[in-house]
């Protein structure tokens, strides 16, 4: 039976370990709350919005632990050149359709990693003489778990066709090696360490599944009469490619051509939002067919002749939509 | 990453239309309809929460970005930018629900940028001038009339939540006037564009008038002088905020 006392780590070895974290974790904190502006899908910003606050705490306990194992508060330190490659490329994508690529990045590759290292971490460090060092990790653990549930939720939600799938998973492909080859975040874990793992039945007030619910788009947009019938014609005049029928949707003195849409009519046409403005509404519909959808915004007034387009405007050509699904 | 962002890089789902706050003015006042939601209809306060809800959505926004743009400021102003990311996040949710609450959704009202657009000053301390002591102590007012409203309309709901948040916002006023302080000390040249900043945004969230001292029922937004001496304003800072509203030109 090994004496209460013994331990594997000297203050020093300690004092490294959280060093390393630090560093990790103030780069994943800083790149998160970057990320939430760059990022469209409200349940991902409201996940990171959730988290940053956590890992700001977690990096916070670390950096004033140092001090009590004599080294400098609040300096964290790359294990190694490897450690900063990876974290480099954890934060790279900053596109906005590369929300999948970050979220997988912290969510199945850093934060499953700092789940285990800190259980690994936990397991080892002495009960007698490192309780500080335990209970910072004992609430980090608890905290990555609870994130990487919720992570795993709103991936799941977002990774919902297979190109979406296979980026997922050679975003994972391009990241785990690199981690690997960085030892892990502490530079000295072996490649087949155990992963760490999230209990799926952690229920907390911050659950993702309400985020996803927030989140989803209107089944049927509570649109005043006349108005559907009169934006159903108007597609299906562009998806013909009808130019006079067009202009009979138009409000007198609106200035706008077909010919905008560019050579390709639209085979179909949906409403992605609507909103109000007065008595008056704004409807953005996205145009599909053989090349790039188009979102063409277009605001619509009430007349004695019924509901007229007074204003359009093309706000781009999107390769790859996001299209949120029906409630 | 890329520090700063361009204030139009502000990602959003397809279902939120945005447009100029002007353009949207000109459009209600070409109805015959008040510029801003005036309070006095569950619809017009629909509409207002509305635009809080797109308001906390760029202040979680502009926060995060606090946190990632100024790795060279103290470690305190980042935890501080944290924790309001983190508020600010809750917000959303409770005015996301607050939404479904008085039967609207998400993308019901075009949604304006003014405040996005305040929160991509490249320096942290007009950042914070800005965004914590100028656009907090609007939403201290606005927030503070809310609650008044409903509380007269007799909607606990609202009441208690918006309550709530409005204790979160007299906090980052404070943060605000914190870092204001302490990151321009020694440096008087910063603070003076700091605050001069902090008062464009103040002379813009008069909203031509519509802020101003008053009682609730009688003015579209009223100030919340009491909230605002609790949240750290000084005397001076609150008597100023009042002789602009008066100057300022009213739709």
């Amino acid at each position: 039976m090994p004496h209460p006392l013994e331990g594997p780590f000297a203050v020093e070895h300690s004092a490294r370990l959280l060093r390393n974290y630090r560093y990790v974790v103030e780069r994943a904190l800083r790149a998160a709350g970057g990320w939430i502006a760059l990022t469209p899908e409200l349940s991902a910003k409201l996940l990171l919005g959730r988290h940053v606050w956590d890992l700001a705490q977690h990096a916070d306990a670390f950096g004033r632990r140092l001090p009590e194992l004599r080294a400098t508060a609040h300096q964290g330190e790359p294990a190694n050149a490897a450690v900063v490659a990876f974290m480099d490329a954890v934060e790279a994508p900053e596109a906005p359709h590369e929300t999948v690529e970050r979220l997988v990045g912290v969510y199945r590759v850093l934060k499953p990693h700092l789940l285990a290292v800190y259980s690994q971490h936990l397991a080892r460090a002495n009960a007698v003489y490192e309780p500080p060092t335990r209970q910072i990790l004992a609430r980090c653990i608890e905290d990555e778990t609870r994130h990487v549930t919720a992570g795993e939720t709103i991936l799941r939600h977002l990774v919902r066709t297979p190109e979406l799938e296979a980026r997922a998973a050679a975003r994972q492909r391009r990241l785990e090696p690199l981690l690997a080859a960085a030892g892990g975040v502490t530079g000295d874990v072996p490649p087949d360490a155990p992963g760490g793992t999230a209990s799926p039945a952690v229920e907390t007030s911050d659950d993702a599944r309400e985020w996803i619910r927030l989140e989803k788009a209107v089944g049927a947009w509570p649109m005043p009469a006349g108005l559907a019938d009169a934006l159903r014609a108007f597609g299906g005049a562009l998806g013909a490619g009808d130019a006079a029928a067009v202009a009979r949707w138009l409000a007198p003195g609106t200035g706008w051509d077909i010919a905008g849409l560019g050579a390709r009519a639209p085979r179909s046409s949906r409403i992605v939002a609507f909103a109000r403005i007065g008595r008056q509404c704004v409807v953005k519909l996205a145009l599909d067919g053989a090349g790039p959808t188009v979102t063409l915004q277009s605001r619509w007034v009430p007349g004695e002749a019924g509901w007229r387009a007074a204003a359009l405007e093309i706000l781009g050509r999107d390769p790859a939509p996001a299209v949120l699904p029906p409630r | 990453m890329e520090r700063p962002i361009a204030y139009d890089k502000l990602a959003r789902e397809d279902r939120f239309v945005r447009m100029r706050a002007r353009d949207v003015a000109d459009l209600k006042i070409a109805q015959g309809l008040p510029p801003f939601p005036d309070l006095s209809s569950r619809e017009s306060i629909k509409e207002r929460v509305h635009g809080i809800m797109v308001g906390e959505l760029q202040a979680m926004e502009g926060a995060g970005r606090s946190v990632c743009d100024f790795p060279e400021a103290p470690w305190e102003f980042t935890l501080d930018m944290a924790r309001q990311v983190w508020d600010e996040s809750r917000h959303v949710e409770i005015y996301l629900r607050l939404l479904e609450h008085l039967d609207g959704f998400a993308g019901e009202f075009p949604e304006t940028t003014i405040l996005w657009r305040c929160a991509c000053a490249e320096d942290a301390a007009a950042r914070v001038a800005g965004v914590n002591r100028g656009l907090e102590g609007l939403a201290c007012d606005v927030f503070n009339q809310l609650v008044h409203i409903a509380r007269k309309i007799g909607d606990p709901v609202l009441e208690r939540a918006v309550e709530f948040v409005l204790a979160d916002e007299i906090t980052h006023v404070r943060m605000g006037s914190k870092w204001l302080t302490r990151l321009t000390e020694g440096d008087p040249e910063r603070r003076r564009r700091a605050v001069e900043f902090q008062e464009t945004i103040d002379e813009r969230f008069n909203l031509g008038g519509v802020r101003r001292e008053g009682e609730h029922d009688l003015v579209p937004i009223s100030i919340a002088t009491d909230v605002r001496r609790l949240a750290g304003f000084t005397e001076e800072e609150i008597e100023r905020l009042i002789k602009t509203t008066q100057r300022s030109q009213v739709y």
